[in-house]
């Protein structure tokens, strides 16, 4: 089953061509949504939130028109903004309560599942406290908290990671995660650091300037090529010459030689060839090919 | 932190209302806003002094009714006495209900939810209008029991009342939509408060320069359109027109009472055209 599907999209300002004939389908789960600041992710999320009529084309998203049924998606699905969206003056727990009511909860549900969803994205006492004096982290959260208060079906989350420091992302990205897994509750996260996404997503969609480069599952990504990261203590020079003089594909990188593997015979080629050298073998680890790398090869080629 | 994580998901399966509902919570949300009620104290304070001022001249007119068994100020002209109060509530609170939503970029998170931009803008003017009516209605109804329990000779005022009432419905839409429209058109609150106030001192200061500039030539049919420029004495010349209520103007009669009606109308219907504007505007970003 399809959580949404495009047909031609396409979207049209005066001046730019933000989604260009743009057709794909995204399955339950967590999918990326990838592309350079300015490849159309934000207008595609608002086209599909049926706040915005596209050009040419249709879009349906749980199985319901963008254009004709704008609202009763709406009342399905949650969105979280990519830049910032929250008055400074109420506290945490009377913004999401308000808005789980604008989503048509009833007052007494709005208070429970406002409470209970902040507690999911982790705000204890700090939630009754003015939003104006939160941290980035935890505005995001909130921001988070508002798009889940309702228990939505399908959520947007548009670059939730903007402006976390290292741990503020890992938490947000494992929080991400656990509500497309635990919460069954179908996630489309817009990043432009595949390698974030690469961590949490099932499915990948690759676009740029509006058309989409790729859209695949993440193993896909990940299997095109394999390599292996060797480490040695020295001597890796000498390793190095040998490998490729033995018909080996080896790229250097920085202290690590990087073996292209071209079967199961190469794994022997690398040990034989340590032990004839004589070199003290550190480490010798399955390299996964980055998406990244793929991204940047795709977009080469196009 | 960690173990609060691992309470488990819960489902909500319960009812989800109608967007009949979600603007009904929107405009008490708003509502409640307007008087600063679930805000900071110091946000109570500008919308309960002004109301309170507003309910001075009831007390003193039910004194008066009790001790001289004299009527102060009449049930229509009362809104027109009071305008520089209720411009100032327009002012000062016109802006809390529509510039935080514009300036911190929070309409996406409505617009995101089944409302529509055109129920969104509905719930502000219907809390606005709201506001301003109560400002107006609470202190005539007030003096309206007083006559009653008083006991005033002759026959209770109730005609005079119940059309003040209605007329200080007219006029708060009027004034909302107007107040509004000006408010939403700069996100920051003070410019908001301000472009308010300097359209009603505007219209106001204007009416007598006008005035007296034809009343001078002798051209007094002509100096009577002078009070029409300002909202109050525009709504008071619908309810002279309506009611048979004195004029409540400084001096000189209204002119034409139709005219003023539709002139009422179709600024109600250009303010909300304005609102609408701009509320598109907004919604594309």
């Amino acid at each position: 089953m399809h959580i949404l599907a495009t047909e031609g999209l396409t979207k049209r300002f005066p001046t730019v061509t933000a989604v260009d004939q743009l057709t794909l389908t995204v399955g339950p789960g967590v999918t990326g949504l990838v592309g350079a600041n300015g490849a159309g992710k934000s207008t595609l999320i608002k086209i599909l939130l049926g706040l915005l009529p596209p050009t040419g084309g249709t879009a349906r998203v749980l199985d319901l028109d963008v254009t004709a049924q704008g609202s009763e998606i709406r009342r399905l699905v949650g969105y979280m903004p990519e830049h910032e969206c929250l008055p400074p003056d109420v506290s945490a727990t009377e913004l999401v309560v308000h808005l789980a009511r604008m989503s048509g909860l009833p007052r007494a549900a709005a208070r429970e599942r406002a409470a209970d969803v902040l507690r999911h994205v982790g705000l204890a006492e700090e939630r009754y406290r003015a939003v104006g004096g939160y941290s980035t982290g935890m505005k995001q959260r909130v921001k988070l908290a508002q798009a889940l208060v309702h228990d939505p079906k399908l959520i947007f989350l548009d670059e939730p990671t903007n402006g976390l420091d290292p741990r503020g992302r890992d938490e947000m990205l494992t929080l991400i995660r656990r509500i497309g897994t635990e919460f069954g509750i179908s996630v489309l996260v817009t990043s432009h650091l595949l390698g974030e996404l690469e961590r949490i997503c099932d499915h990948v969609i690759v676009i740029d300037g509006g058309r989409l480069l790729r859209s695949s599952a993440i193993g896909d990504f990940t299997q095109v090529t394999q390599t292996v990261t060797v480490e040695v203590d020295e001597g890796l020079d000498e390793l190095a010459a040998r490998l490729s003089g033995g018909g080996q594909t080896v790229s250097r990188q920085g202290r690590l030689l990087v073996v292209k593997v071209a079967g199961p015979e190469t794994y022997d080629v690398i040990r034989d060839a340590t032990a004839e050298l004589d070199l003290c073998l550190i480490r010798l680890e399955q390299g996964r090919h980055r998406i990244e790398d793929v991204f940047r090869e795709e977009a080469a080629g196009v | 932190m960690s173990e609060i994580y691992d309470i488990g998901y819960r489902h909500y399966d319960g009812v989800r209302l109608g967007r009949g509902h979600s603007t009904r919570a929107l405009a008490v949300h708003s509502l409640r806003g307007i008087f600063g009620l679930g805000r900071p104290a110091r946000s109570k304070i500008v919308p309960f002094s002004l109301a309170a001022i507003m309910m001075l001249p009831a007390v003193v007119n039910i004194a008066m009714m009790a001790l001289l068994q004299q009527r102060g100020i009449a049930y229509s002209g009362f809104a027109v006495v009071m305008q520089a109060v209720v411009a100032i509530f327009l002012a000062a609170q016109a802006p809390t209900a529509v510039a935080p939503d514009l300036r911190h970029r929070v309409l996406p998170l409505y617009l995101s939810r089944p409302v529509s931009i055109t129920e969104y803008v509905g719930a502000k003017v219907a809390a606005m209008t709201v506001a301003v009516f109560a400002l107006i209605a609470v202190p005539i109804t007030l003096i309206y029991v007083g006559e009653l329990v008083v006991d005033m000779p002759g026959p209770p005022a109730t005609g005079e009342y119940l059309g003040a009432l209605l007329m200080a419905l007219v006029l708060a839409v009027l004034l909302s939509a107007f107040g509004l429209a000006l408010a939403s058109f700069t996100p920051r609150r003070g410019l908001g408060v301000a472009s308010v106030i300097t359209v009603y001192l505007l219209s106001s200061a204007s009416v007598p320069i006008i005035y007296a500039t034809l009343a001078s030539t002798g051209d007094e049919a002509g100096a009577a359109w002078a009070w029409l420029a300002n909202p109050f004495w525009l709504v008071d010349s619908v309810q002279h027109w309506l009611f048979g209520t004195p004029p409540h103007s400084i001096e000189g009669d209204y002119p034409s009472g139709p005219v003023s009606a539709l002139l009422v109308v179709v600024l109600i219907g250009v303010a909300l055209l304005g609102l609408a504007l701009r509320y598109r505007k907004a919604a594309a970003r």
